[in-house]
């Protein structure tokens, strides 16, 4: 009898609604929410919708969203890190530092300010992994003690000022003209090969392979999206340096978190851990990678930031505390649909939850209204985010992984 | 003794032919705490093996012994008809040991292909480490899944969203995905409702059948041990209390020789 059953030939199965919406379309209620949002703020604002103000909000957006990025890893573990902001000041101040002070130059400068960015984070994953010490505590501690170090950098005046080093390029230089759309075409390449590569190796395994679906449809989708943004950009002074940068590291990380061994691993760490040891897997490991990602990708960040100011100080990082900087880059994490539970979000969650917060500040500055209420409005969006999708999670009965 | 070739044999049902797995006079201490007094157990090939007892009679200490979990204290342990000596569960799966525990040690939120391979992926070198071979995972396990007769497994669903049962199978074919030549299993069923259980009854069964030796630790007596296995072997306090063949006992005779009530329906030796 249960052999009839069980050896029944595979039905083809239609996807719910529910299904649906639990995995391939989670980003779907984030997505009409942003342009709930875009709607909104061009019926308030005539400037709102204009290419440079829509660039200037992407590049508003850039900081977080690369330490939303970065903080992914750690959450994705079922870890938090409440140093990331810290880090972010503290190496970037170290950087100005060594380039005011001691003349090094920024090509050593900047890749050495991120090697110690990585180096606080697996430091601090070392102390959760072996002494047990929740990373809550562990990372906010830290946090404040690398804010203190980073009063102790500065110099007297409180300031270091990058003008002159070069370094303030990075946050003006724009690629513009036959430049944006190369890099537009690099892009989807890039993405066409990797996408072409998956469906050729499941043919080649004799696996059955919709080309239309799995191949076609996303490049087409990718080109289409890339055109939107690059002509925008190219209306006003083309590809900003930063939000090139920032397109590479989602690139680069969706890359990681969907192909890669390590990737893999990370999701498995942050659901069961226990799973994941006995099949083998170095958890301790895996989470330190994740720490060190977090703080690399910080202090990267912290230069683009520090560019952006023209140098940097006691504000750095967000100011003492990690300030809104700390909390925006984790509420954007967790908008943009990555679990402060382990185990769940995609790489696009750091760039939506970037371009909520940031469409939020941005359209409401436009209005005139004050900074009180933009902070109000982006933690209710927060808890308006995660209620949704707790809400979507309870009416469609599907768990959200 | 007999050559190693015997144990590769399929579909070995003799009990002349050398045991897979021949553990004999176990001991094993925690501390002041007595758990396995002199405990033994066989394996044959093609065999399904219940291990029975009481709360705390010492059957999880048994097979965690087995799956190289915990080291005996002392005792004999023969895989092959040869002395081995396994000190780790490495050891154990190198030698062909699997063992799916309780907790099914599943990722919900992986697919079913990502749990069978985790931690064993098929990879290529790739940016970044390696890079998982998706397709080649997912060709070796849908193969691994039709021989179990599971080929209407979805195999892209996150494991959490599917039944109790459905990830039990998934357990079990983790289990077998390379090949082992036994696989014990430690409840399998408790979680499970009776037509599940049923089913993994029926998948334990085509295992056995395919020459693997089975060891299953169980407290469903009256549906699942005395239905789905060839054997029973019944422990207390740490030690053998009783041996079956299952066909010729009831339930009742199994419960009795567990909580020591009866000694009169003990047919063992
Ligand atoms: N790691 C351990 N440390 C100390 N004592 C242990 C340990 N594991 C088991 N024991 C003890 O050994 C004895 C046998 O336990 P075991 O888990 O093998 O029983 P069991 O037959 O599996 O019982 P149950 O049916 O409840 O699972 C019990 O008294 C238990 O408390
Ligand atoms: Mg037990």
């Amino acid at each position: 009898m249960a052999e009839a059953i069980t050896s029944a030939p595979p039905l083809v199965r239609r996807r719910s609604i529910g299904e649906l919406l639990a995995r391939d379309l989670r980003a779907l209620p984030i997505v009409i929410g942003l342009v709930a949002l875009w709607i909104f703020f061009a019926t308030q604002s005539d400037v709102f919708l204009t290419a440079r103000n829509l660039s200037n909000l992407l590049v508003q957006s850039t900081v977080v969203g690369i330490m939303a990025l970065g903080i992914m890893f750690v959450l994705l573990v079922k870890e938090i890190d409440l140093s990331v902001a810290a880090i972010n000041g503290v190496t970037s101040v170290f950087m100005a530092k060594i380039i005011v002070e001691a003349g090094v130059n920024p090509w050593v400068a900047v890749p050495l300010a991120i090697l110690l960015g990585a180096l606080i984070g697996s430091l601090s994953a070392r102390w959760v992994t072996y002494v047990g010490v929740p990373s809550f505590v562990v990372t906010l501690g830290l946090g404040l003690a690398l804010n203190g170090l980073q009063l102790i950098l500065l110099p007297a005046t409180a300031r270091y000022s990058l003008n002159g080093t070069g370094l303030e390029k990075i946050a003006l230089i724009n690629i513009s003209g036959n430049g944006a759309w190369l890099v537009l075409a690099i892009g989807v390449l890039a993405f066409a090969t990797l996408v072409l590569s998956e469906a050729t190796s499941r043919t080649k395994a004799g696996l059955e392979t919709p080309m239309m679906r799995a191949v076609i449809l996303p490049v087409a989708a990718a080109a289409v999206f890339g055109l939107i943004v690059v002509s925008i950009l190219s209306a006003h002074k083309g590809i900003p340096l930063i939000v090139l940068i920032f397109g590479i590291l989602l690139g680069l990380g969706g890359y990681v978190l969907k192909q890669t061994q390590f990737g893999l691993y990370l999701y498995a760490v942050g659901n069961n851990d226990e799973a994941a040891r006995r099949s083998g897997i170095k958890v301790h490991q895996i989470k330190m990678a994740a720490f060190a990602i977090a703080g690399g990708v910080a202090a990267l960040a912290g230069v683009i930031a520090a560019s952006r100011t023209l140098g940097v100080g006691v504000f750095s990082g967000g100011g003492v505390g990690g300030g809104t900087l700390l909390l925006e880059s984790i509420a954007a994490a967790v908008i943009g649909g990555v679990s402060l539970f382990g185990g769940r979000g995609s790489i696009h969650a750091a760039l939506l939850g970037a371009l909520v917060i940031g469409t939020v500040s941005n359209g409401l500055n436009l209005m005139g209204v004050e900074n009180e209420i933009r902070l109000i409005v982006t933690g209710l969006l927060l808890v308006l985010a995660v209620s949704i999708d707790k809400l979507i999670e309870k009416a469609t009965g599907q768990q959200s992984f | 003794m007999t050559d190693m070739s015997v144990g590769r044999e399929r579909h070995v049902q003799a009990q002349g032919a050398a045991p897979l797995i021949s553990m004999r006079n176990i001991h094993k201490k925690f501390g002041s705490l007595h758990a396995l007094r002199g405990a033994s157990l066989d394996v044959h090939a093609g065999e399904v093996v219940a291990l029975v007892g009481d709360n705390g009679a010492g059957k999880s200490t048994m097979v965690k012994v087995m799956a190289g979990a915990h080291m005996a204290t002392s005792g004999e342990y023969d895989f092959e008809g040869k002395p081995v000596k396994i000190n780790s569960p490495t050891d154990a799966n190198a030698l062909g040991i699997q063992t799916v525990y309780q907790d099914l040690a599943l990722c919900s939120n992986l697919d079913a292909v990502q749990n069978l391979f985790l931690g064993r992926e098929l990879t290529g070198s790739g940016l970044f480490g390696r890079r998982i071979k998706r397709a080649e995972c997912e060709v070796k396990a849908r193969e691994v899944l039709s021989r179990m007769r599971l080929g209407n497994l979805s195999l892209t669903r996150p494991v959490g969203a599917m039944s109790g049962g459905q990830r039990q199978n998934i357990a079990i074919a983790r289990s077998i995905l390379w090949t082992p030549k036994v696989v014990i299993l430690d409840e399998p069923t408790a979680a499970l409702s009776h037509s599940a259980a049923e089913q993994v009854g029926d998948l334990i069964r085509r295992l056995a059948d395919q020459g693997l030796g089975i060891v299953v630790v169980s407290h469903d007596i009256h549906n699942f041990v005395v239905n789905a296995t060839d054997r029973i072997e019944v422990m207390r306090l740490g030690a053998n209390a009783a041996s079956f063949r299952t066909g010729d006992v009831t339930g009742e005779q199994v419960v009795n020789a567990m909580v020591g009530g009866n000694e009169g329906v003990n047919l063992a030796g």
